[in-house]
């Protein structure tokens, strides 16, 4: 009787155990998200601060732009706003590809980027880049 | 994509651009549909003459500086051409001052007067049911030319048999319409001597392998344009004069998407 009441404790405290540890971790997790959203919005504003300064997607640099990002900007420039999966259906690339190049041209300050839901946009802030 | 904003370009002046705008456009409106001409040569603004307007309240000066909506720059010239088309036209302010402004815009000016080309897509095309956009632009790589190609969905190539200009075009064809991937119409302008049906063949040939790229039409010398010093719509004002011919079948394959 005495050692059924143990055993059945055992796996008790067990799993209790595991579910502070669970919940430490967690905690952890979400701090380090959060360090890791600060940290990265500062890295990514340094970037858009320095690209910013000369970063405006004129006809001039988009001539001197490589082929892969042109087509890109192109699109962008042609919608004036779009999703990774619109730009790629005017493109006719993946739209993992175009994905990547969006990306790109947001950090090199050329495009902005604003989430709504799960999609994200990609356009060209003219007002601002003024 | 069919060719609703057309560019009329080259790499030097003197190449008959504005007679080609002016006179494509009219084609069109003489066909029934809705068009409108911008001078898009802000350093020497020359349809406001060409055009004998009456003096304009907004210019497109004024919608590139985002200081009117395009509405306010437009000039209804419908009555030139009878008939059921539209024909407007938006100009550009041919004041030393205004062309003193516009040739000290900087790049973040300039991209925004992109976007605001770009837009017009949407405000007249859409919104305003016209049917084609010309713009006539300055020669040679000018933002405001440039701007106006990445605008557009065809771009109309002037050139003439000067070799300084052949060369340049050539240059341009390789370095700018290929790299905005344009489409494009070479028109060889003030052709000599190409009267005779086999010379023409012969020299539209050599004209295609020489520039690599598809030709509008070859619009011979004539000498009643000359005479006309830029004074008429031609091919209003002579419906069956050759040229008028030649720019109706520019027209129709433009129309047709067939320019090959």
């Amino acid at each position: 009787m005495i050692r059924n009441e143990v055993s059945n404790k055992k796996p008790l405290n067990i799993l209790e155990k595991i579910e502070e540890s669970l919940e430490r971790l967690n905690d952890k997790i979400e701090v380090m998200i959060e360090i890791q959203k600060s940290n990265g919005s500062s890295i990514s504003n340094q970037k858009t601060s320095l690209a910013l300064q000369d970063a405006s997607l004129d006809v001039m640099t988009l001539l001197s732009m490589p082929d892969h990002l042109r087509k890109t900007a192109m699109a962008i420039c042609r919608c004036s706003r779009a999703t990774a999966e619109e730009t790629s259906e005017q493109t006719k690339r993946a739209r993992a590809v175009e994905s990547a190049y969006l990306n790109q041209l947001v950090i090199m300050g050329y495009l902005k980027k604003e989430r709504k839901g799960r999609k994200a946009y990609f356009y060209i802030d003219r007002e601002t880049q003024s | 994509m069919s060719n609703k904003i057309i560019a009329v370009h080259s790499y030097k002046g003197g190449t008959g651009k504005t007679l080609l705008s002016v006179n494509l456009a009219a084609t069109f409106a003489k066909a029934g549909k809705k068009v409108c001409i911008f001078d898009l040569d802000f350093r020497a603004p020359s349809l406001f003459a060409i055009l004998k307007t009456p003096s304009a309240d907004f210019w497109l000066n004024d919608y590139l500086n985002n200081t009117c909506e395009i509405d306010k720059a437009l000039v209804n010239l419908s009555s030139r051409i009878p008939g059921d088309g539209k024909f407007y036209a938006c100009l550009a302010n041919p004041s030393t001052e205004a062309i003193r402004d516009m040739s000290s815009k900087d790049r973040k000016w300039e991209m925004r007067a992109l976007g605001r080309l770009l837009a017009l897509r949407e405000t007249l095309l859409k919104d305003n049911k016209f049917d084609y956009l010309f713009f006539d632009t300055s020669p040679g790589l000018q933002y405001s030319s440039i701007n106006a190609i990445v605008a557009a969905d065809f771009v109309v190539v002037a050139t003439t048999g000067d070799r300084s200009d052949v060369d340049g075009t050539k240059r341009m064809l390789a370095e700018l319409y290929n790299l905005f991937e344009k489409k494009t119409g070479l028109v060889l302008n003030k052709v000599l001597d190409a009267s005779a049906t086999a010379k023409k063949t012969e020299m539209q040939n050599k004209i295609k392998a020489d520039y690599q790229v598809p030709m509008l039409g070859m619009v011979p010398c004539f000498c009643e344009i000359l005479r006309a010093e830029g004074n008429l719509i031609f091919v209003q004002d002579k419906p069956d004069h050759p040229f008028t011919k030649i720019l109706a079948e520019m027209a129709r394959k433009i129309e047709t998407n067939e320019v090959t």
